[in-house]
């Protein structure tokens, strides 16, 4: 990383023309950072303050914080901020708990591994649209087969995507089945980092499999957990796919309709531009306070 | 932390047994209901088939006008294909600059990549669609491929990488009076393999799964990947369950078919993210 790694100019050429070459590296990925991904984000502040609405005749009009301001009135967008965080407190834990147990359960394997890891891994390849149409029929409250189950046991039926009590919970579910295939594997690896000296020693101190797990496995494991943790939660308030496809309505009482659901109706089918953008302003800014908060947390845990 | 010995301890066992047919079981039922008739899948009596039929699968490959399949397929692969290509080359060359040729304000990009690398795409999903109206690419695979390409993660990936690759190599080769790009392709490129493999396999499958992008991004029917395609074909034909599994079969078989060929080293990509 310091000044002397530098390559040393080739004689009789000056160091500008040296750098030249090098910018000319740069050069590509650089133009395309620019204009797809800081020039994006500089716009997206910019029309967060213009009344910006591609159906209205006026043009876009300077409007300050009134954007922000309906936000924080907008009953929609309270709900929606609430549905995105009932979703994240019950599949961030869900998803991590069960990945973690797969992680366990695999690691502690001799033989076969590799088939269950791939038959969990399996769901995570299937696009969200093939998830949602299949859920979506699993779900249904008249053709689902869970309500088939159900029936057949005498039971009675959920309606699973219909109950404002059980719409975010079956969208949870179907999320755990999709997308758990993928920190399983990540936390597996980073057991099987850990040198079996280490559980060996322990063993011979007499140590019993809960305290190995409590002395050795988890704080070893931390970072990677906090790794998996973090990518969750960003992965998790960007929550948009499952609940549009499972209940494009929003679900029953828009209780299923989150942030990024929101700010899409707000923006591709109202056009309201403007709003949209400060919407997803003030969603960059929650990542950013969750993401900070936690590893805040997880760190001083240590 | 492999214990030895030849037996499967239980209780782990089991857990993965459960586990394992959770995951695999609604794939196994989607498939199966593909292959049953209409009234089959309406009144269910059971799980499999009592008539198999292709008539679904016929009924979608042989209406291309109605249900473009093979053109969705084939934008998704071109989409995919494109990206992969493109994020290899610029994020190579870049990282390449920033950690070995070090030019003036190399640690200011490498800072400005890294404090951009946590931004959510979603949150910059409106001005880029506002952008790329701007430069008349709304609706082209372009609106796809070049912001799929403009993110930090793969040079940052890349950058970590070539930082490990022992410098007396390139030294040597500047002494045999090599340049640059010639150092670059020959030597730095060919140890980069397995980095290159493992980017590579993110980018394509995030490309191939995604699904808002193409949503906000893409207009026209013909012009849509297969996500999207499958979404507004369920949303049209809601009520044809067989017809609509039929379509989800087919658009998975090619991942599936990758999955199985490549098993060992998407799952070793998968592996390394959170490791490095």
């Amino acid at each position: 990383m310091s000044g002397h790694s530098q390559a040393a100019p080739a004689p009789g050429r000056h160091p500008w023309r040296q750098w030249l070459g090098d910018y000319a590296f740069l050069a590509p990925f650089l133009a395309l950072f620019f204009a797809f991904t800081l020039l994006p984000l500089a716009y997206g502040m910019g029309m967060s303050l213009f009344r910006w609405e591609s159906l209205s005749p006026l043009p876009p009009e300077f409007s300050g914080l009134a954007n922000y301001r309906e936000a924080v009135g907008d009953a929609y967008f309270r709900s929606a901020l609430r549905a995105t965080l009932w979703f994240t407190v019950l599949s961030l834990p869900l998803t991590l708990l069960v990945a973690l147990g797969l992680a366990l359960a695999l690691a502690a394997l001799r033989r076969r591994s590799g088939l269950y890891r791939a038959l969990i891994y399996l769901p995570t390849l299937v696009n969200v649209a093939v998830a949602g149409i299949l859920w979506r029929w699993l779900y249904s409250t008249e053709l689902g087969l869970f309500n088939r189950v159900l029936r057949g046991l005498g039971l009675g039926e959920i309606g699973w995507l219909t109950d404002a009590t059980w719409a975010m919970p079956s969208i949870v579910l179907m999320t755990l089945w999709w997308q758990v295939g993928a920190p399983t594997i990540v936390l597996l690896a980073a057991l099987y980092q850990i040198p079996g000296d280490y559980y060996e020693a322990a063993r011979i101190d007499g140590a019993g499999a809960w305290s190995r797990f409590r002395h050795i496995t988890l704080p070893l494991l931390r970072p990677v957990l906090l790794f998996a943790v973090v990518m969750n939660l960003i992965g998790s308030f960007q929550v948009f796919g499952q609940t549009y496809l499972l209940t494009p309505d929003g679900g029953p009482g828009r209780t299923t309709l989150t942030l990024v659901q929101y700010i899409y109706e707000v923006s591709f089918e109202n056009f309201r531009l403007g709003y949209g953008a400060a919407m997803s302003a003030l969603l960059f800014v929650i990542i950013a306070v969750a993401v900070l908060f936690q590893l805040r947390v997880l760190r001083h845990e240590s | 932390m492999k214990p030895d010995g030849k037996h499967n301890p239980l209780w782990p066992e089991i857990w993965l047994i459960l586990s394992g047919l959770a995951a695999v079981a609604p794939l196994l039922l989607l498939v199966v209901t593909a292959f049953k008739p209409e009234a089959e899948v309406l009144n269910f009596e059971a799980v499999l088939p009592r008539e198999w039929t292709w008539s679904n699968f016929v009924r979608i490959l042989g209406t291309p006008e109605e249900i473009p399949m093979g053109r969705w397929f084939f934008n998704s692969v071109f989409i995919a294909s494109a990206t992969t290509l493109v994020v290899l080359a610029v994020s190579s060359l870049a990282a390449y600059a920033l950690v070995r040729l070090r030019p003036p304000g190399s640690g200011v990009v490498l800072g400005v990549l890294v404090a951009t690398m946590m931004i959510p795409g979603q949150v910059l999903l409106v001005p880029l669609y506002l952008i790329l109206n701007q430069i008349g690419w709304i609706d082209t695979p372009m609106a796809l491929i070049f912001p799929g390409a403009a993110g930090a993660f793969g040079t940052f990936l890349l950058s970590q990488f070539f930082r490990a690759i022992p410098r007396e190599l390139e030294e040597a080769a500047v002494i045999d009076g090599c340049g640059r790009l010639s150092i670059f392709i020959h030597i730095v490129l060919p140890l980069a393999r397995p980095a290159l493999a493992t980017l590579a396999i993110f980018t394509f499958m995030g490309t191939w799964n995604d699904f808002s992008g193409p949503l906000v991004l893409l207009d026209s029917i013909r012009n849509y990947t297969l996500p999207v395609g499958i979404a507004l074909f369920q949303s049209s034909y809601a009520s044809e369950y067989g017809l609509t599994f039929a379509a989800s079969v087919l658009s998975t078989i090619p991942v599936l078919v990758v999955f199985l060929v490549f098993q060992r080293h998407i799952i070793q990509s998968v592996a390394m993210t959170g490791i490095k």
